[in-house]
């Protein structure tokens, strides 16, 4: 392969592709839609965390202004974790409006994530959403599609693919310049667009996750840099194996829409079918149901709780729980807290293998389907896939437990039993020590484990792109 | 004539593969939304079940104390499945369709949303309604996107222009052919639909059959707009689909992300604070404080009683009544956001067939947004209906007994929908009459 002739072929793709109108147009709508989504990308990630930054900080005052109380009422005051936005969620939306934003925090229950986007939306929600991703995973495609169909199929029709064969240009040089013209033209829009997107992570830099955004911003260049290869490459292999250009590009646009709209969907739907869901009210009745059996808090004759109460009467030599060294009540409190929350958390955690089964459907078909993994790996770094929100609940969920059982271990070593002396409140001091709830995002290690199998069927696809235009390469038609 | 021609469209490739694809995916949309109801009255039951055996359970252990009995006691508000949501799912996936709330604060209860899996939620269902939307339309592009242009390159135009004495009827006639083809799928699957999963055929499966009707005529139209430019089929093809994104992907989409940014609603979170310390700062004051501003609602429990040094019912549910109280006003605002958004995207959508036909669809099958903030102005009034019949039996230390709690069952609420015929049809068959008179246009030229 000579380099000189494949840079001409490449440079004269790039000339034809300037000269057509689709591409000024497609051009002018695309940096349109750059400027439309940077704006609001970038405008909803600011303006909602600093709601939410506000918020956290005004409920940890109100949190640390409380008088002098019992502890207990303080589990109950409770507190509440605030989602924030990941910075890259300005480059990838993902489920970020799909998910809850606040949850509140406090002892005895599992409250759910409240308030997403999605539950105080129309149905327009589900059109989409423009997104910068959302351009590059959606559009650029289709538009690589429009600006390559004829690159091959054309020059076949024309008789000057037969030319340049003649002319003692190799079919290898002619494949690969193609080719390489096209995925170079695919990166006009992909810089342009991770530049905006490097000056918002710049704007960031303050932040404590900066080299953690700036590797996964990385990731995501070098993952959407494949994905145009492998797309450029289909496109290339689709028109060089149509017989006209016509026909490439009907092949070409039905691909698109099989792949990128229609499998998708239907994919994510099929496992919807497949794998039923409880709805919560059927979960929260399994759950009393497990508590009923373990041991019932709540009922003064429950084996469980009575036997605890006499292992702990015996151990500490005493016949009344009134004359233990510590609050009896607090104690069963913790107790009970331990005891439902991991009841909760096994169902919980049940109801979450039946998500990924459900999800499992659509990340496998990564391996027919490229749009898939670039979908899933898009939505993980960018900090806005479904693992990135379970890893924030995850957190807040620890930090209720905590908290509830902070409280009972004061209620437990500083609050007297019923019927003795001593005070029923505890001094505001130990609110104050008790630490804010700080979040930090799914470490980038996590993200790579999460996303094996996109990274993987990326890579095969890539593999797989070079070997197909090597194929090709050999037995590619003059005529 | 017209046998002829559908003779030769039943001959074509497109032909069999429009019809395999609308019928698998349509039908298999119908299931899935038979899935769908089967989830809803599974739900149901089990909140029907959940209700009573936790009265039940909970008379077992505190019925000696009708005040701490009621702390506990969940009564369940079902919003009434109608079975025409399963073409249009909506939004009625991601708000819950019942919710089980205690007298206490319902702020704190009102707005807790149902499991589902967001990788669903966000890829959206798989309804008759997305078939109809995205699919019909892609079909019918696929049919007419070369009704000229494909004699044209295959040289026939010109035979066929010597043998007809109007070439623009010909083109007419064959795009009818194709119309009438997809109109059949379309009559047929929702036909199917309604025999499947037992819609009534009433005023809305009728407001859903015009509507798509309607939507494909509008994508015909549009269709045989571009056939009337007389382009190459490589053009039509590309153009017909560039307008299929921006109509149906990108337009709707710029719409939404401007509406979220536009109003933006932080008084959800607000309130949800609001209510809280409502509540809990009442702990910390004078009984007075709650006292006061629960006797001005209530002036008839006035006569209790509320010792300062002790701790009484009336005082705990007046805490309780006051976290709500003093959320309500950033609770209506917030309410008022959410409205705000779906006006403005209604109005919007007037004018892009798409959205029309989605929003339009979600409404009738109550699947939108209005029909959630109805149920959700129900159960507050449920909960006022349900905390005021108690009142009076908790503040005198009643028995439990004296309240019947076995009647309590599980509630249904039913929506009310005014069809707004009008706004309905008339934007989508206005912008259907002037691409056509446009096409009409073209042709003469023929």
């Amino acid at each position: 392969m000579r380099k000189n002739v494949i840079n001409l072929l490449a440079r004269q793709l790039w000339q034809d592709a300037f000269r057509s109108k689709v591409m000024l147009i497609a051009s002018i709508l695309i940096l349109f839609l750059l400027i439309f989504s940077a704006y609001s990308g970038w405008e909803n990630y600011h303006d909602q965390n600093l709601t939410r930054d506000e918020i956290q900080d005004e409920v940890q005052d109100s949190w640390e202004n409380n008088p002098d109380k019992h502890p207990h009422r303080m589990a109950h005051y409770g507190s509440f974790a605030l989602r924030l936005k990941h910075v890259l969620s300005v480059f990838d939306l993902g489920m970020e409006n799909f998910v809850g934003n606040a949850v509140f925090l406090e002892a005895h229950k599992q409250n759910t994530v409240n308030f997403s986007e999605a539950s105080m939306s129309t149905g327009l929600l589900r059109f989409g959403e423009v997104s910068l991703a959302m351009l590059l995973k959606v559009i650029v495609p289709l538009l690589l599609f429009y600006l390559g169909f004829a690159t091959i199929a054309q020059e076949r029709e024309n008789g000057t693919l037969k030319l340049l064969i003649g002319q003692g240009v190799s079919r290898k040089e002619i494949v690969f310049g193609k080719w390489l013209g096209l995925w170079g033209l695919s990166l006009i829009f992909l810089v342009a667009i991770f530049l905006v997107l490097l000056f918002f992570v710049f704007l960031e830099s303050h932040n404590s996750m900066y080299f953690d955004s700036l590797f996964r911003y990385l990731v995501l260049l070098i993952s959407y840099l494949l994905f145009f290869g492998v797309l450029s490459a289909i496109t290339i292999l689709v028109s060089a194996f149509s017989i006209t250009a016509k026909s490439a590009l009907i092949k070409l646009l039905g691909i698109w829409l099989l792949f990128v709209i229609i499998v998708p969907k239907s994919l994510q739907a099929m496992g919807f079918y497949l794998y039923p869901t409880p709805s919560k009210i059927e979960m929260e009745t399994a759950v009393e149901h497990d508590l009923m059996q373990l041991g019932d808090s709540h009922n003064p004759d429950d084996p469980h709780f009575k036997a605890l109460q006499d292992s702990v009467l015996l151990s500490n030599n005493v016949k009344d729980v009134a004359d233990l060294p510590f609050n009896y009540g607090g104690f069963v409190m913790s107790k009970g807290e331990a005891l439902s929350a991991a009841v909760y958390l096994k169902h919980q955690t049940k109801l979450y293998n039946v998500y990924e089964k459900q999800n499992n459907l659509e990340r496998y078909s990564a391996f027919v389907n490229p749009y898939s993994a670039i979908k899933n790996l898009s939505m993980a770094f960018s900090g806005t896939d479904f693992q990135s929100f379970l890893h924030f609940k995850d957190k807040a969920e620890a930090y209720r437990f905590n908290l509830a059982q902070e409280m009972n271990r004061l209620q437990m070593e500083l609050i007297p039993n019923k019927g003795k002396a001593g005070p029923d409140k505890i001094s505001n001091d130990y609110w104050k020590q008790f630490p804010p709830f700080e979040y930090h995002f799914l470490s980038i290690s996590d993200v790579f484990k999460n996303e094996l199998i996109s990274l993987i069927a990326l890579l095969l696809w890539s593999i797989l792109a070079v070997f197909g235009l090597l194929r090709l390469s050999t037995n590619l038609k003059a005529i | 004539m017209y046998s002829l021609l559908f003779k030769s469209f039943f001959r074509t490739k497109i032909f069999m593969v429009s019809l395999i694809l609308l019928l698998t995916v349509g039908i298999i949309s119908i299931f899935i939304g038979k899935q769908y109801l089967i989830k809803q009255e599974k739900t149901i039951a089990a909140a029907q079940v959940f209700q009573e055996e936790s009265i039940n359970k909970n008379l077992e252990y505190h019925s000696e104390d009708l005040g701490l009995l009621l702390y506990y006691l969940r009564f369940t508000l079902i919003k009434k499945p109608e079975n025409i949501s399963a073409i249009s799912i909506g939004q009625s996936d991601i708000n819950p369709l019942l919710q089980s709330v205690t007298i206490r604060a319902l702020e704190a209860q009102k707005y807790d949303n149902d499991f589902e899996n967001p990788s669903l939620l966000m890829s959206g269902n798989l309804d008759l309604g997305f078939v109809i939307i995205y699919l019909f339309p892609l079909v019918l592009i696929a049919m007419t996107f070369n009704l000229y242009s494909e004699e044209k390159e295959l040289g026939t135009w010109r035979i066929l222009a010597a043998q007809t004495s109007s070439k623009a009827q010909f083109l007419f006639k064959k795009l009818v052919v194709r119309f009438f083809f997809v109109f059949g799928v379309l009559l047929f699957l929702l036909f199917f639909a309604s025999a499947i999963l037992q819609i009534p055929l009433n005023q809305n499966f009728g407001g859903i059959f015009i509507q798509s009707v309607l939507y494909l005529l509008f994508w015909s139209a549009l269709s045989f707009w571009m056939v009337s430019l007389q382009k190459n089929s490589s053009f039509n093809a590309l153009a017909l689909i560039s307008i299929w994104v921006v109509l149906t992907i990108l337009l709707p989409a710029l719409v939404n992300n401007y509406v979220i940014n536009t109003y933006q609603i932080p008084e959800a979170l607000d309130a949800m604070v609001e209510q809280r310390d409502g509540y809990h700062e009442k702990w910390d004051l004078e009984k007075d404080a709650t006292m006061t501003d629960f006797f001005k609602t209530y002036p008839q429990y006035k006569n209790y009683e509320v010792a300062e040094d002790q701790f009484s019912w009336i005082w705990y549910y007046g805490m309780q009544f006051m976290g709500d109280f003093e959320a309500k006003d950033t609770s209506a605002e917030m309410t008022e956001k959410i409205m705000l958004r779906n006006t403005v995207s209604e109005k919007i959508a007037l004018f892009v067939p798409t959205m029309h036909v989605q929003l339009s669809f979600n409404t009738l099958a109550s699947t939108d947004m209005v029909s959630h903030l109805g149920f959700l102005k129900a159960l507050t009034e449920f909960h006022k209906n349900l905390r005021e019949g108690f009142y009076n039996s908790i503040f005198d230390n009643k028995s439990s007994d004296s309240v019947g709690l076995e009647n309590y069952e599980a509630k249904f609420y039913e929506s009310e929908l005014h069809i707004d015929w009008l706004r309905l049809i008339l934007p989508i068959l206005l912008f259907t009459v002037l691409i056509a008179i446009f096409s009409l246009v073209n042709l003469r030229k023929l």
